[in-house]
């Protein structure tokens, strides 16, 4: 009976987002104060049977409960329990269902951190995130039921995907949907004040801080995502251009664009019409990429399902939401057009140009991503567009605004002059150019870890030049300046991660006999055998390889080979972390003679990928809880 | 449909969960004029501090602090409309009927129309011939269903009517010819009929989810059974020991496939 409690728990979730959009709607309309004020219960209601249904599904995976489909088909008694719960979002129906559990906690989030909000702007917010909320759980009861039971339920269940046995599936979903879903919020802020046509500082002051919070998430979603992958995979990469990695970067690279225009129009009132754009268009690529990945027009280990309906369920609503807004902005475009001017050299045009790469960015990726979905659809061949596309156009675009994220912090807004500037940073400039010529000499000859390293020098001596600057005019440090650095810096962290670990890494595919030697980068690799392993989920092989350095032992690695109970071989990589390097080691196949197949990867940097990621989250998480956000208007 | 006093009780408290807030008086709110007003406070608070720390010139913040009044000229409406009073009773009767009409409604059609009561189960085990009426029953209504077919098919083997069952399995395979485990079930019914042996549509069957999952232990068993009964044995070897490398050491099964290429081995021997 627990089972059915769930599902009716959800279809009560469902009535209590048609109220939600109604009831409201009517006392904000025909000013009724007391069914305006029902829409923080509502939420609070629907979020709770929505906290049921997902604890009850939870519970059905503990505790082995077959006659459950979803469960059968993802999970067995032999499961270790971490991977049970997680194994709660490993398929298409539950990872819906964490998505409404998500989108509830955002809209509970808002109800509750929202005292400082006009309560009939906060009201027509709630309604419009209960809509949203109506179109996915239409989507969960009518295609996608996590719920559904089996005439006779098996004894064993089937196995969970073994790509996703790992701890990686208990934090990398939930933190990314966190950011995707979060997209909702600024989306709802800025449809509620469309729809009410109140396009004031209100609204833009408290969009900000909603929108960083989620875009911090969606920046650790994506992080963990690439650390994930760099491990599980077993051949060393961490960003692979996938169709569906893209589909989440895409909503970031809007969701960065949004956050810099907002500091725009919340500070000096220019760039509305703007950054109302931006809101519509990051949660319209979220729902992108929902579709992408549950539509079946992509094959990935993200596509979670191959069901057309499913597909043109998604594409309606996708339709439905930018169909919606468009004609909204267009209705009200003409309350956004007062603009505060700024000149040609201000803090203004730097975010400008910011937005304007962003942008550029994304739309290069989108059309990386659906050119051969469009080709593949319309019958004129099947082609792949991978890294080599994407490095070229990316990279190129991306470079400028690394150079002009150090240099516009020191600019003025409305206007100011390069003549203040130059005389600010010329010495400094010098220096730069001293260190990336020294590190040409000392470091590498290697143009692109050139350009990396002075990147990084670049960002690095405008970050102290600025905290100079502050500490010198006995200036207050704010939360967002703080975050502001922090982020910047996690920029440049990433930008020489990322190139140090692509240029100078080094990758050896090799056969090893018992007792031999590989001297990679100066490590000396040993392999010491491979003997038979087996937990209760899988068996396989594990291996014994010792790294010297300098006579020095400094690393057992135990890479293995695992078969689980579908019988799907996977390989999982020992590695020998440090900020400095990664050691890589992955098992292949075995060979004759006791010898087996090893990939080796000697990694540079690659953890300063994913230490930089986490800083531009860290970043925005300062920046959200700025003094600003925190002030009472009285009544 | 399923009308419990459970749907009922949840159905009740959320409806007395929302009375609480209806007949709960309305609270004095922020206006947009309070808060607009308290934002373009702050903005020009913060334009003084960087005025007098020197950040911006004094042309500059003439001219901004003017754009912070203007904004908030701009920004100011004419006083809030009157509140309306409403009957919570009525509207509380209203809400209550439609959580209660709307979720019951809605999740009649999306329930399944069997549902298994697992206590009952317990206590009282249906015979096979009960399963085979009750799925019968059921496909009258959803002749599509392939899970149900499926296990109309097993059913029907369970009891020893071989031909029912492959009638049985054959529509489950129209329904969906890449399911492995029908796949194997349809070939084992149809090898019955051929006194155990695989030949014909019970060998294509195999070959078809050979190709399918060639990781699969359970097919790769019953692919050493084909290649066993044409006499390839060294095959049948093959695809049995690599059952065994796939199996973990504790699998209820492996002592089966292990019996089988004992036999198959001592064959070989003599």
């Amino acid at each position: 009976m627990l089972i059915e409690i769930g599902h009716f728990s959800l279809v009560l979730a469902l009535i209590f987002s048609v109220l939600l959009m109604v009831l409201p709607s009517i006392g904000l309309y025909q000013n009724k104060s007391s069914l305006a004020q029902l829409a923080k219960p509502l939420v609070w209601a629907q979020g709770f049977w929505i906290a049921i249904a997902f604890i009850v599904l939870m519970n059905a995976f503990l505790t082995n409960d077959f006659s459950v489909k979803y469960v059968a088909d993802n999970s067995n008694t032999q499961l270790p329990l971490l991977f049970k719960a997680s194994a709660v979002w490993g398929a298409h129906e539950g990872s819906l269902l964490l998505w409404v559990f998500v989108l509830s906690i955002w809209t509970i989030s808002v109800s509750i951190f929202s005292k400082r909000i006009p309560s009939d702007l906060l009201n027509q917010i709630l309604i419009i995130l209960g809509a949203v909320s109506f179109g996915f759980l239409l989507f969960l009861l009518f295609t996608s039921n996590p719920f559904e039971r089996l005439l006779i339920p098996p004894l064993e269940g089937r196995e969970l995907n073994p790509l996703l046995q790992d701890f990686g599936l208990a934090v990398h979903p939930p933190m990314l949907y966190m950011g995707y879903v979060g997209l909702a919020v600024p989306f709802a802020f800025v449809l509620a004040a469309l729809i009410r046509g109140q396009l004031d500082s209100t609204w833009l002051r408290w969009t900000r801080p909603w929108a960083l919070i989620s875009w911090a998430f969606l920046t650790v979603g994506i992080t963990l995502g690439s650390w994930w992958a760099y491990y599980e995979l077993g051949w060393g990469g961490w960003w692979f251009w996938d169709p569906v990695e893209n589909a989440s970067f895409m909503p970031w690279l809007v969701a960065t664009a949004l956050v810099h225009s907002l500091s725009v129009s919340e500070k000096r009132g220019a760039f509305r019409q703007w950054t109302v754009l931006l809101a519509i268009g990051g949660f319209s690529l979220s729902l992108l990429g929902t579709f992408l990945v549950r539509s079946g027009v992509l094959t990935s280990v993200h596509a979670f399902a191959t069901d057309p309906t499913r597909g043109l369920f998604i594409l309606l609503f996708l339709f439905i939401v930018i169909g919606g807004s468009l004609v909204l902005f267009t209705w009200r475009s003409h309350l956004l057009q007062k603009s505060n001017q700024f000149a040609l050299l201000s803090r203004e045009t730097g975010l400008l140009i910011n937005n304007i790469l962003l942008i550029t960015a994304m739309f290069t990726v989108l059309l990386g991503t659906l050119y051969p979905l469009i080709l593949d659809t319309l019958n004129l061949g099947k082609i792949s567009v991978g890294a080599p596309y994407f490095n070229a156009v990316f990279v190129p675009i991306m470079l400028p605004g690394v150079l002009a994220l150090a240099i516009f912090p020191f600019v003025r807004w409305k206007k100011d002059s390069v003549s203040r500037l130059t005389s600010l940073l010329r010495f400094n400039w010098i220096g730069i150019a001293l260190l990336t010529i020294l590190a040409r000499v000392v470091i590498t000859d290697n143009i692109y870890v050139l350009i990396a390293i002075g990147l990084f020098i670049w960002v690095a001596f405008h970050v102290i030049i600025l905290l100079t600057k502050r500490i010198r005019t006995k200036s207050k440090f704010s939360f967002a300046f703080i975050g502001m650095i922090i982020a910047h810096l996690g920029i440049a962290v990433f930008v020489l991660g990322a190139t140090v670990t692509t240029q100078l890494g080094i990758e050896k595919d090799i056969k090893m006999n018992v007792g031999e030697s590989q001297n990679i980068a100066g490590y000396d690799f040993i392999f010491n055998g491979v003997s038979p392993h087996m937990k209760d989920n899988y068996s396989g092989f594990i291996g014994d390889i010792s790294v010297y350095s300098g006579g020095n032992k400094i690393a057992q690695l135990n890479p293995e080979k695992r078969y689980y109970q579908s019988g799907m071989p996977m390989t999982e990589a020992s590695i020998d972390p440090s900020l400095v390097r990664d050691l890589y080691v992955a098992l292949g196949e075995g060979l004759e003679g006791g010898a087996w197949s090893v990939r080796i990867y000697y990694k540079p940097l690659v953890r300063w990928i994913w230490l930089g990621g986490l800083m531009i989250a860290l970043g925005a998480f300062f920046a959200a809880i700025d003094r600003r956000y925190f002030v009472r208007a009285k009544s | 449909m399923i009308l419990s006093w459970q749907f009922i009780l949840m159905i009740v408290l959320s409806s007395l969960f929302l009375a609480w807030f209806l007949y709960r008086p309305v609270k004095s709110s922020l206006s947009d004029d309070d808060s607009n007003i308290a934002i373009n406070k702050q903005r020009q608070a913060e334009l003084e501090i960087d005025f007098n720390q020197g950040h911006i010139e004094s042309a500059q913040y003439q001219e901004a602090e003017s754009e912070i009044i203007s904004t908030l000229a701009s920004e100011l409406k004419s006083s809030p409309a009157k509140n309306t009073t409403i009957e919570p009773f009525k509207w509380l009767i209203l809400i209550a009927l439609s959580i209660g009409i709307l979720s019951l409604l809605v999740y009649s059609q999306l329930a399944p129309k069997i549902i298994p009561n697992t206590d009952a189960a317990l206590t009282e085990p249906m015979t096979m011939s009960e399963s085979i009426e009750q799925l019968e029953d059921y496909l009258i209504e959803n002749p599509n269903d392939f899970q149900a077919l499926k296990m109309l098919g097993l059913a029907q083997v369970g009891i020893g009517k071989i031909d029912d069952s492959i009638e049985s399995f054959e529509s489950a395979f129209e329904l969906n010819p890449n399911d492995i485990d029908l796949l194997l079930q349809y070939a084992s019914a149809i090898a019955a009929k051929q006194d155990g042996m695989f030949y014909g549509k019970s060998k294509t069957l195999i070959e078809t989810a050979l190709s399918l999952d060639p990781q699969s232990i359970q097919v790769l068993y019953f692919a050493g059974i084909v290649s066993a009964h044409q006499s390839d044995l060294d095959e049948a070897i093959g695809y049995w020991q690599k059952a065994l490398y796939l199996m973990p050491e504790n699998h209820p099964d492996r002592n089966i496939i292990e019996e089988a290429l004992n036999t198959v081995l001592n064959l070989q021997v003599k």
